[in-house]
């Protein structure tokens, strides 16, 4: 049982490790894209709104699973170089893409909850519809935004997991190509791979219920 | 049209959709029977969480930490890998079965906290009122609190169950054949993703549209109530 626990701890660590690089990577990227779609959704013109509308829909219509599938096994099918990815970089992509579509509703709910007064009192002041936008909504709606968005983390820590299919060396691959080696401590190790999940999601899960404590929560359908 | 053809070859998808239509159809019903069970588990992790015995309260809320805080891949691995290795138990379970658990357990605890958080959001003016005019607790709970919690709850049970249907597509990883695993049988068997995974995410769209106006619907009536 130790000797076990002295070979898969190591490999399981660097998995951990990886998931951590991994969702980081998407929370960045996902929150970069989903920032602008969610401005798009709320501040467009009729075209960007429904655009970025269908756009959140078809991300949110279909599981991750077959996100995943399709920007690893249909897109290098277009033979476009671009799209000729590595596991790693497909996870990144799709887990960001993933990511944004949270992150955008969160955005667009969080500014479209800033009172019309403040809008209009911007306005009277002879603000344009960025200063409207950079000094009056956006610091009012960040706060609300807060709780939501560690909510979207925890999500997408927990999705990284799903990266294992496409063959990314992360916690659950790493937790799989170590059954192989004991296939007889197969609950062991999973066990100790959702109590490495654990200690890296429970932190910001409890992190967001303070924030919701102290700013407010957001109401929302995530 | 010739790339057309070669990029998405409808004639393979033809002749493959009576696997894709049984596929719609098995994650239809086991998403409707997790959703179900997932129902009840939450129910009773709610009257376990507003309990006023200790152990009871927080064995709940440990429940439901521990499935929110972990992946429902995770989960599934350890109920289908895991349960049958527990020495003493030895409980085969088939990759059917062993899904729909570790989904209606995983959507448990979600539906725990939308049923909390529907119940909580009923005013205490309510409680107090159906206190004054002598009602005992089953009386409170049956008549007054839950038909309004009831009300708060639909919206979001219906956000989670479209989280639970999608969810249902990563039991294809552990060989339940539903929706997604019939895109994986053209992968493996023709070497064509795309006829596979743009069919299968086309099917998902289908349902996901649906709930979708199934939830404005569903709003907009619950809305002219209040």
């Amino acid at each position: 049982m130790l000797a076990m626990y002295q070979n898969v701890f190591p490999f399981l660590l660097q998995g951990l490790w990886q998931t951590f690089v991994i969702s980081m990577l998407a929370i960045f990227f996902g929150s970069l894209v989903g920032a602008f779609v969610g401005l798009g959704r709320a501040r467009g013109n009729r075209w960007t709104v429904r655009g970025f509308g269908a756009y959140v829909h078809m991300l949110r219509g279909t599981p991750f699973l077959v996100q995943i599938y399709i920007v690893y096994f249909v897109l290098p099918t277009t033979n476009l170089a671009v799209f000729q990815l590595t596991s790693f970089q497909a996870a990144v992509i799709a887990l960001s893409l993933y990511t944004s579509t949270y992150v955008a509703e969160i955005v667009s709910a969080a500014i479209e909850a800033v009172p019309r007064g403040q809008n209009e009192a911007a306005q009277a002041h002879g603000f344009n519809g960025f200063q409207t936008l950079w000094y009056v909504v956006l610091p009012q709606s960040f706060k609300m935004m807060m709780p939501p968005m560690g909510g979207v983390y925890v999500l997408v820590i927990k999705n990284t997991a799903v990266l294992s299919v496409i063959g990314v060396t992360e916690l659950v691959r790493e937790a799989n190509v170590s059954i192989q080696r004991f296939p007889s401590f197969i609950l062991s190790v999973f066990l100790l791979v959702a109590l490495m999940y654990f200690c890296y999601c429970y932190p910001v899960l409890r992190l967001t219920r303070w924030a919701e404590k102290k700013w407010g929560g957001l109401h929302l359908n995530v | 049209m010739d790339w057309i053809f070669s990029f998405y070859n409808y004639r393979v998808v033809a002749e493959y959709l009576p696997i894709f239509a049984n596929g719609m159809w098995a994650t239809v019903w086991i998403s409707t029977v997790s959703l179900v069970l997932s129902l009840i588990i939450g129910t009773l992790v709610t009257l376990a969480h507003m309990s006023h015995r200790g152990w009871l309260n927080r064995s709940a809320s440990a429940y439901i930490e521990a499935i929110r805080a972990t992946p429902l891949l995770v989960q599934i691995y350890v109920i289908y890998f895991g349960l049958p290795v527990v020495p003493l138990l030895d409980w085969r379970i088939g990759a059917l079965q062993g899904g729909i658990i570790a989904l209606a357990l995983n959507s448990g605890a979600y539906m725990a906290e939308i049923i909390r958080a529907g119940i909580e959001a009923v005013p205490s003016s309510q409680t107090e009122s159906a206190m004054a005019v002598g009602m005992s607790y089953r009386q409170r709970m049956v008549q007054v609190i839950l038909p309004q919690a009831f009300a708060n709850v639909l919206p979001p049970v219906l956000g989670q169950a479209i989280v639970l249907i999608k969810d249902s597509s990563l039991l294809s990883i552990i060989t339940v054949s539903e929706l997604l695993s019939a895109g994986l049988t053209i992968l493996s068997e023709r070497v064509m993703p795309n006829e596979g995974f743009l069919t299968v995410a086309v099917g998902y769209l289908a349902i996901y549209l649906v709930m979708l106006v199934l939830s404005v619907y569903t709003q907009r009536r619950l809305g002219g109530i209040r």
